[in-house]
């Protein structure tokens, strides 16, 4: 498989015992402990001290930086009594409820738009323009014209994530499906395969890996979308939090917004990786 | 006429291949006979087209003149009753050791436990008994070859064809695989048609070996060995290469292969 470029996994992972992972720079007993988490998490300590530092020092207003302690105590505020009507956790439902909405959509139609791609000229002469076409535009440059022809209920929002999707799932499964060797493909005919069967015993487990990359990808797409389609008159969400609280210039629920949603992210590519883990342990062993 | 069949036959009659885009043909005129139980063994230097023409046997490449014909009926497709294994292995790594081997069985239909226990019986033969639980990447070079092996017999071919089956394993493998795949052919009845780069491997393996010559790719000579008639017949394998008998004939084959080569 080639497409296993976006992933990191433990065969190929670099050597982190090192404080520097590239090729020429080899491992000596003196760097040993100073493992790349170790300086990751140390980045972070700093950073957040920088930031209660100026917060304190009153370097900017509060009310363009407030400091982490008054971030934190909003989370908790946001998290018991709400803020615009919702609870912090009713915005994250609303909001995964649409990216996983969509992250559907995205495979149901996606997934087969991919394999046409991969596995038929005509697949590819259809849909390949339309992909192209669709995938360099922002999903704020389609939104009005979404909500001009669905309106602006909860179904254009899935669109425009599904929208912004698509692409990532759907080229993804293509390559995935070039990449199948071609003699698995003579092999299982060789054992009396037909056609429809080398598609589904061979060219889709073989496309597995590439087919979970782009779902990842796609995740990380839909999810930056989703503020974007959350602009457009929604309740709930934690997009829409985002935007009520800066139209109140509440500064303190914006900057925990985006904590949130980072926080969210991370959660989903690390459980996806984890999937990946256990749904193709094949994949860069080959 | 349609002419009775008594013993099925792999037939390649005058076959001609001809790839897309090249000026000469990759193989002019090349017949080849594989009867039930034979074991013919096709060498020649590269370019001679030894692949191309298993291919068209499989059904994977098809001739530009000529035919080719398994118990009378054309070739136009790849087919179970020719199982191919290949030098690379091309295992489903999504698969078990066992369920790779059942594959031809599940394209069927076969019940799941009917399958496994048919899987379970070929594993044995191949002498890989406990390693149908296994993972295709825990596997070495030559278990995956093995687990090749028994995946083509599942799929109970007449006709069994190797493309350098054991061209990308070590030496020491190499000559263990060569064994079993005299076991497995004394055992069964089925005809074999393979391609290989080792000579001293044709010569222990072959009922027949037909020499190519690349440019065109045409037949040069055939021989007719005999030493794996001998290893069924119970002679041990390092007697039959100890034999001087061996050694004339690897001599023989050599030049064969090289002859009219600018040194």
């Amino acid at each position: 498989m080639t497409v296993t470029s976006y992933t990191e996994r433990p065969g190929h992972k670099v050597d982190e015992a090192d404080g520097l992972s590239v090729p020429w720079s080899r491992s000596s007993p003196k760097r040993k402990g100073v493992s790349a988490r170790a300086v990751s998490v140390m980045t972070i300590l700093v950073v957040l001290a920088l930031w209660a530092l100026s917060a304190r020092l009153q370097l900017v207003s509060p009310v363009f930086l407030p400091s982490p302690v008054a971030v934190w105590n909003k989370f908790i505020t946001v998290a018991r009594d709400g803020f615009v009507d919702a609870t912090l956790l009713q915005h994250a439902i609303a909001s995964l409820g649409r990216v996983f909405a969509a992250l559907v959509a995205a495979i149901l139609v996606g997934v087969p738009v991919g394999l046409a791609i991969g596995i038929s000229t005509i697949g590819r002469g259809i849909f390949d323009p339309l992909l192209e076409f669709l995938r360099p535009i922002p999903p704020l440059a389609y939104l009005p014209l979404v909500v001009i022809w669905f309106g602006i209920g909860e179904p254009s929002k899935i669109l425009v994530i599904t929208i912004s999707m698509l692409a990532p799932v759907a080229l993804s499964t293509a390559s995935g499906v070039r990449g199948v060797s071609q003699e698995r493909i003579n092999a299982a005919r060789s054992l009396g395969a037909t056609q429809r069967q080398v598609v589904r015993h061979v060219i889709l487990p073989s496309a597995l890996p590439a087919i979970l990359t782009g779902l990842r990808i796609a995740l990380g797409a839909g999810w930056s979308t989703l503020v974007a389609a959350e602009l457009v008159a929604a309740t709930r969400g934690l997009g829409f939090m985002i935007q009520s609280a800066a139209q109140f210039l509440v500064t303190d629920v914006v900057v925990m917004g985006i904590l949130v949603i980072a926080a969210i992210a991370f959660v989903l590519e690390f459980t996806l990786r984890r999937i990946e883990r256990v749904l193709v342990p094949w994949a860069g062993r080959e | 006429m349609p002419h009775l069949v008594l013993d099925p036959h792999l037939v390649l009659d005058k076959v001609s291949i001809h790839y897309d885009g090249q000026a000469a043909p990759a193989v002019e005129r090349v017949s080849i006979d594989v009867a039930k139980g034979d074991f013919v063994v096709l060498v020649g230097r590269s370019g001679c087209g030894k692949t191309s023409l298993l291919n068209v046997a499989a059904g994977l490449v098809a001739p530009a003149r000529g035919t080719a014909s398994i118990n009378g009926k054309p070739i136009t497709a790849p087919g179970s009753d020719r199982a191919v294994v290949f030098q690379n292995d091309a295992l489903f790594p999504w698969l078990t050791a066992r369920e790779n081997v059942a594959f031809a069985l599940r394209l069927r239909g076969v019940a799941p436990a009917e399958r496994a226990r048919r899987a379970d019986e070929l594993l044995a033969l191949v002498k890989l008994a406990d390693a149908g639980d296994k993972c295709i990447w825990e596997l070495s070079g030559g278990m995956r070859q093995r687990v090749g092996l028994a995946r083509a017999l599942a799929a109970e071919p007449e006709f069994l064809l190797l493309d350098e089956p054991l061209g990308a394993l070590d030496a020491l493998t190499r000559e263990r695989m060569q064994t079993t795949l005299l076991d497995l052919w004394t055992a069964s009845d089925v005809g074999v048609l393979m391609v290989t780069h080792g000579i001293e491997e044709a010569l222990v393996l072959a009922t027949r070996i037909v020499v190519l010559a690349p440019g065109p790719g045409r037949v040069v000579q055939t021989f007719e060995p005999g030493f794996s008639r001998r290893y069924a017949s119970g002679e041990a394998i390092r007697t039959i290469k100890a034999d001087p008998a061996f050694a004339a004939a690897r001599g023989e084959l050599t030049d064969a292969i090289f002859e009219g080569e600018a040194a």
